[in-house]
């Protein structure tokens, strides 16, 4: 079983989380060409390698980021949104 | 019975249990006499008064309401005397209180609740409110849940936010007469679903069902 | 029996050659690359070499001949989808389909079943209608049908799911159809070598060599092809070859995960789906049922089972077929799908000259496999995008032009 470390609630496993997708920063909507802005909605980072991304854990429905390879499924760690970090 | 205000997200499935029914906190409710040896004892405790408030400010609110808060994310504190109630903090900044039988703090909170500060904001419980207890305890959760918990300490005062048969549900692990008692939340939707699966696992241990205990 | 069978009996050696050679090194330069040796990108070099004449063509395939989502799907052939684009782009795949084995002169266990698309919710009585309104109007035979109709056909079914999600009805599909997945790929490679296509195994394409927009080559683990088309038709591997021509895309990716039950006397004739209990499942000819259900939750790009799955399956099965309640499951594995935001294909030409990409198969592109490879070609030949596939350029999501296919995604994924 899969287990997820949960900032808050420690390690659980992943079927009490739901995924939140990479961390995507929004461009500035009145600054932006369409083009850019089309980019922001549609595209994603599709090739695998160790993002940053949200995940809720539901039953306390705490949302924090996890720093994750998506290509061998391992977790470098995890924190809450207010101590975001640069990878 | 005139209309009762309240009735346990259960109320139906209690209606073939032999018992004595009266009105605890405008909830109609069966009684029991609690049965003195059993592997797994379940309880609804749905009648107790309770009240939820969460928000960056609701610890400060709390505080300024006379309260003790638990400090840190998921524990819980018992209120002041001579309550028997609990306050339990449910990660950072979701607060649950829950009255005993004979105190009534939570209604007080939520009258004092009714216009709110910034930040506080109030949070509705209608749970499924239940215990678990007897020597079984723990093989019932065993099948029911993914967490150990043997491995918890007590003394720490834990809560646990977690999911029990795909139900988002909290805990308040504890011990009473040497037997694991476990005090559990669930929205109350889920109730019958929650109710009725732990019955048919506990019946398969010998359990029995009451209600509160008197 | 046929007679050419007895020859495997009273031969020593195997008498059938092989189903395609195997070239020991590639050439210099080809007139296109294929990228991905699945079902996709051999049907498209089938066709380039049948109906347009060009041969010399060679399909670069990392692992092995259709050991990616080709082999790994669940075999399901229909065309009751939602939109007008998509209806008549998988009817086509559909008339492909009929006469594929005697075009290969090969067996593909094409087993016409029927459809049943069950609906448990009175929203989903109400999507199945207006699929089966969108289906009529392009002349597929799909319908919504009663729950006795249901039964008739299926009679060891619980309609009640043990009173969780009583059946309302079903959108019922007659072409619907399975067929023996590895033959397909088998059949396209065969064809297509027998015109002299080369099919390269082991070949794992490591760049892409893009001149003022134009692609010119393809930089491989065996060496440098010189070329002016390529075709990237790698599912889940999409987003990785994309990198290396620098285009973005919308595609994500999630593992999609199946499971075959131990073989058993034929009981269940049609395909059930229900996207309310995350299901489908048909029985083959050997008596297994294959089943699966919706995408793995989470972004990753790996092969690998998970017990959440089967646990969660066999659960959902056993509301539809309580007697199942005994039968093992055999084996159990996963595809990597390419998913898109609208769940219709990314097709046809993109940005780069000479690039072409057939993607964005999330979890639909085996029944689409002999119409792409056809348009795939088509596009290719002519550098124009066949008139079926135009609406799924990749252009369309930066023009708002979405092809919301999602309402017939077999299950809500």
């Amino acid at each position: 079983m899969k287990l997820i470390p949960c900032p808050i609630n420690g390690l659980r496993p992943v079927g009490e989380f739901v995924y939140g997708g990479e961390v995507r920063p929004m461009p500035d909507p009145n600054a932006v060409d369409d083009d850019t802005w089309a980019s922001y909605v549609f595209n994603r980072t599709g090739a695998p390698g160790v993002k940053q991304e949200w995940w809720c854990h539901s039953p306390s429905n705490t949302w924090f980021i996890v720093e994750r390879n998506t290509l061998t499924d391992e977790i470098m760690q995890s924190y809450l949104y207010d101590e975001m970090r640069t990878i | 019975m005139n209309t009762p205000l309240r009735l346990s997200p259960i109320h139906d499935l209690l209606q073939s249990l032999p018992g004595n029914w009266q009105a605890i906190n405008g909830m109609p409710v069966l009684t029991v006499s609690p049965p003195t040896t059993s592997p797994l004892i379940l309880t609804d405790r749905s009648c107790l008064t309770r009240f939820g408030v969460k928000g960056a400010n609701a610890a400060d609110w709390l505080a300024s309401q006379g309260l003790t808060i638990p400090d840190r994310p998921n524990s819980w504190c018992p209120l002041p005397n001579p309550s028997a109630g609990i306050i339990a903090r449910l990660g950072l900044s979701e607060f649950l209180i829950e009255d005993s039988l004979s105190s009534r703090l939570a209604p007080q909170l939520a009258m004092a609740c009714q216009t709110p500060p910034a930040k506080v904001y109030p949070v509705l419980r209608q749970d499924l409110a239940i215990a678990l207890s007897g020597p079984a305890t723990h093989e019932l959760l065993q099948q029911t849940c993914n967490l150990n918990f043997r491995a918890l300490i007590l003394a720490d005062r834990p809560i646990l936010l977690t999911s029990l048969i795909g139900v988002v549900v909290t805990l308040l692990p504890g011990e009473h007469n040497g037997h694991p008692f476990y005090r559990l939340w669930c929205d109350g939707t889920f109730g019958n679903y929650l109710w009725q699966t732990l019955v048919a696992i506990a019946t398969e241990f010998g359990g029995t069902i009451t209600n509160v205990e008197l | 029996m046929p007679l050419r069978l007895l020859k495997f009996a009273f031969s020593r050696e195997y008498p059938e050659t092989r189903m395609f050679r195997q070239p020991d090194r590639l050439q210099s330069s080809y007139d296109a690359v294929i990228i991905g040796g699945g079902g996709h990108g051999l049907a498209a070099a089938y066709y380039l070499a049948r109906d347009y004449g060009m041969t010399h063509v060679a399909v670069l395939e990392k692992g092995y001949l259709g050991g990616g989502n080709t082999g790994r799907n669940t075999t399901i052939i229909r065309s009751n989808y939602l939109t007008p684009e998509g209806v008549k782009f998988y009817n086509e795949s559909m008339r492909l389909w009929q006469d594929l084995s005697q075009d290969f002169d090969l067996n593909l266990f094409y087993s016409n079943r029927g459809h049943f698309t069950l609906a448990h919710t009175d929203a989903a009585v109400r999507t199945m209608r207006w699929r089966a309104e969108v289906n009529k109007h392009y002349g597929i035979a799909s319908e919504l049908v009663d729950p006795e109709t249901i039964q008739k056909a299926c009679p060891l079914m619980d309609l009640t799911c043990a009173g969780h999600a009583p059946v309302l009805g079903a959108l019922y599909h007659a072409p619907g159809s399975i067929a023996r997945h590895d033959a397909v790929a088998w059949g396209y490679g065969r064809g297509a070598d027998r015109r002299g296509v080369e099919i390269h195994q082991q070949t794992e394409v490591l760049g892409i060599t893009v001149r003022s927009g134009k692609v010119t080559g393809v930089e491989t683990n065996r060496g440098s092809i010189s070329t002016s088309r390529v075709l990237c038709a790698v599912a889940g591997f999409t987003p990785r070859i994309l990198r290396l021509v620098g285009l973005r895309s919308p595609l994500y990716i999630h593992p999609l995960q199946a499971m075959v039950s131990e073989p058993m006397k034929p009981w269940l004739d049609p395909i059930i789906v229900s996207g309310s209990l995350h299901v489908y499942v048909s029985q083959t000819a050997r008596g297994e049922l294959v089943m699966g259900a919706s995408l793995d939750p989470y972004e990753l790009h790996a092969t690998r089972s998970t017990l959440e799955f089967a646990e969660g399956l066999a659960a959902h099965m056993l509301d539809l077929f309580p007697c199942l309640s005994h039968v093992k499951v055999v084996r159990q594995w996963a595809g990597i799908a390419d998913m898109t935001p609208d769940f219709a294909p990314i097709m046809g030409k993109t940005p780069i000259s000479g690039f072409y990409l057939d993607a964005g198969w999330g979890t639909w592109g085996f029944k689409a496999t002999p119409v792409s490879g056809k348009t795939m070609a088509y596009t290719i030949a002519h550098d124009r995008p066949h008139p079926l596939i135009e609406s799924f350029a990749l252009s369309r999501f930066a023009n708002y032009e979405l092809v919301g296919e999602k309402g017939a995604a077999s299950v809500g994924h």
